[in-house]
């Protein structure tokens, strides 16, 4: 398929990068950073919000080192996955990179770029021609939505597999943009709808992902539930993370990807103090049903993707308890 | 506009002018008439378009072209047996004794896949080979002559070396 024409822009350095988003942006010119492309460019080819500028980074210097505490944005997702200082600090975050779509799209795919991954649905994620036949959505070309009739919010679904794992480790991110740098909790940095998906400006580059000392202490497992067990995208996937305190729960963080338009850390889903047993688990796994919302946009039907959270919960607080 | 570019591919330097939105499996195809790469499902899910760069199997429909300037580029034309001449490769040889390739559109593609693999590691078990093709799909095999092909090229390939 031919790609729609673009300027594709090469900066080598940071420095260079920022100077050319803020002279488009001065401009007026829409762009899209682009890394690995397995996100960007099935998007393009279906004609979904093409831009006329691409930033690549694929001769930027550096940001894909793997550390303990910091992640480079551009480092590979199969990279992640064999990892040996993460499979020995957070092997629920190599569990996950593990387990991104395909091995050669691992090879592609950064962090960053799954961290920013384009929300998914079946009025979106299809050809200018079907879009067109069917008539479009808010999400590109229209102004309503159409899994959920109404033109306030995009229903659109998250499907990245890292961004639960980070929530549940409390993961901060690092964005460089014509107004400098800042520092986000993850856990402030989705918001909204499936069109807004989160508080980056445009023109803000993700450049690190840092995970604080505090959640090394932590357990942490990942599963998710897809059509086949590869190349498929989730359609609820569930990370937890866990730290005993004898024989009762210190702490417990319970994230989801893969059902609403962001992926949803539960801060209120609260369970220290309870014994870390099998009626625990149970407990978690109900809290958890009763919190989560599917919409019917991706494959499988919203309430066993909303079962199969509460499912996978429990089978990881009893894994994780171990 | 077309921009000149200029790419290594099988230890080649090409030369050439290309749009700034070229695809490489599209410059590979179109420019160089390099077909043995396919264009499969065109969207990274089928894995007919691999090829390797700089070791790693990638889809080469979701790669421009400009981005992999000056790295090193594999396609399946470039696997032979040795390097001075093109006798087929042990992975070629065993899939064609297996059975490994029906109507072999997708048989380039997992072939690059497996090599970079076996670059890797030479002596995958089947589980392991399984999860490296798990971004290839045919639709003929049903995938059993495919891991009898690859298990049988790397141990000859082990054997020799």
């Amino acid at each position: 398929m031919i790609l729609p024409t673009f300027e594709l822009h090469h900066p080598t350095t940071i420095t260079e990068l920022v100077e050319i988003a803020r002279d488009l942006t001065a401009q007026g010119e829409a762009f899209d950073y682009m890394a690995g492309g397995t996100d960007v460019l099935p998007n393009y080819k279906n004609r979904l919000n093409p831009r006329p500028h691409v930033i690549s980074l694929a001769r930027l210097a550096g940001l894909d080192e793997i550390g303990v505490d910091r992640i480079g944005a551009r480092a590979l997702v199969d990279d992640l996955a064999r990892s040996s200082v993460l499979s020995e600090h957070y092997p629920g975050l190599v569990e996950a990179a593990r387990s991104v779509s395909s091995p050669p799209l691992r090879n592609l795919g950064t962090i960053g770029g799954n961290l920013l991954l384009d929300t998914r649905c079946w009025y979106f994620n299809q050809s200018e021609f079907w879009r067109e036949s069917k008539g479009y959505c808010m999400k590109a070309d229209g102004d309503v939505c159409l899994v959920v009739p109404q033109k306030e919010i995009c229903y659109a679904t998250y499907s990245g597999d890292l961004a639960p794992v980070l929530l549940v480790l409390d993961a901060r991110v690092t964005l460089v943009g014509p107004d400098g740098e800042r520092t986000v909790p993850l856990r402030e940095f989705y918001a909204f709808d499936g069109i807004t998906r989160f508080l980056k400006g445009p023109a803000e580059l993700l450049t690190a992902v840092d995970i604080p000392s505090s959640s090394r202490e932590l357990r942490t497992g990942y599963r998710k539930l897809r059509m086949r067990d590869t190349i498929e995208y989730p359609v609820a996937g569930v990370a937890l993370a866990l730290h005993t305190d004898g024989d009762k729960v210190g702490r417990l963080e319970v994230a989801v990807t893969g059902t609403e338009a962001i992926p949803l850390w539960y801060g209120d889903l609260d369970l220290t103090g309870q014994p870390a047993t099998p009626a625990t688990a149970e407990a978690l796994q109900e809290a958890l049903v009763d919190r989560v919302t599917c919409y019917r946009n991706v494959p499988f039907p919203p309430g066993y993707r909303k079962a199969m959270t509460g499912e996978y919960a429990r089978e990881l607080f009893s894994a994780l308890v171990g | 506009m077309k921009r000149t570019i200029k790419l290594r591919i099988n230890g080649s330097e090409h030369e050439l002018a290309v749009p700034a939105n070229a695809l490489l499996l599209d410059v590979l195809r179109n420019d160089l008439h390099l077909v043995g790469t396919k264009r499969g499902c065109d969207m990274g899910t089928c894995g007919c378009c691999n090829i390797i760069i700089d070791g790693r199997a990638v889809n080469s429909c979701l790669v421009l072209a400009f981005d992999v300037e000056g790295r090193d580029i594999q396609t399946i034309e470039g696997v032979t047996a040795s390097a001075d001449d093109d006798s087929i490769h042990p992975l070629q040889e065993a899939w064609a004794e297996c059975g490994g390739s029906q109507c072999g559109f997708c048989a380039a593609g997992f072939i690059m896949t497996v090599h970079a693999l076996l670059e890797n590691e030479p002596q995958p078990n089947r589980a392991g080979i399984a999860e490296a093709l798990g971004g290839n799909v045919c639709r003929c095999t049903g995938y059993k002559k495919i891991l009898d092909a690859v298990e049988l090229a790397a141990g000859r390939m082990a054997a020799t070396t």
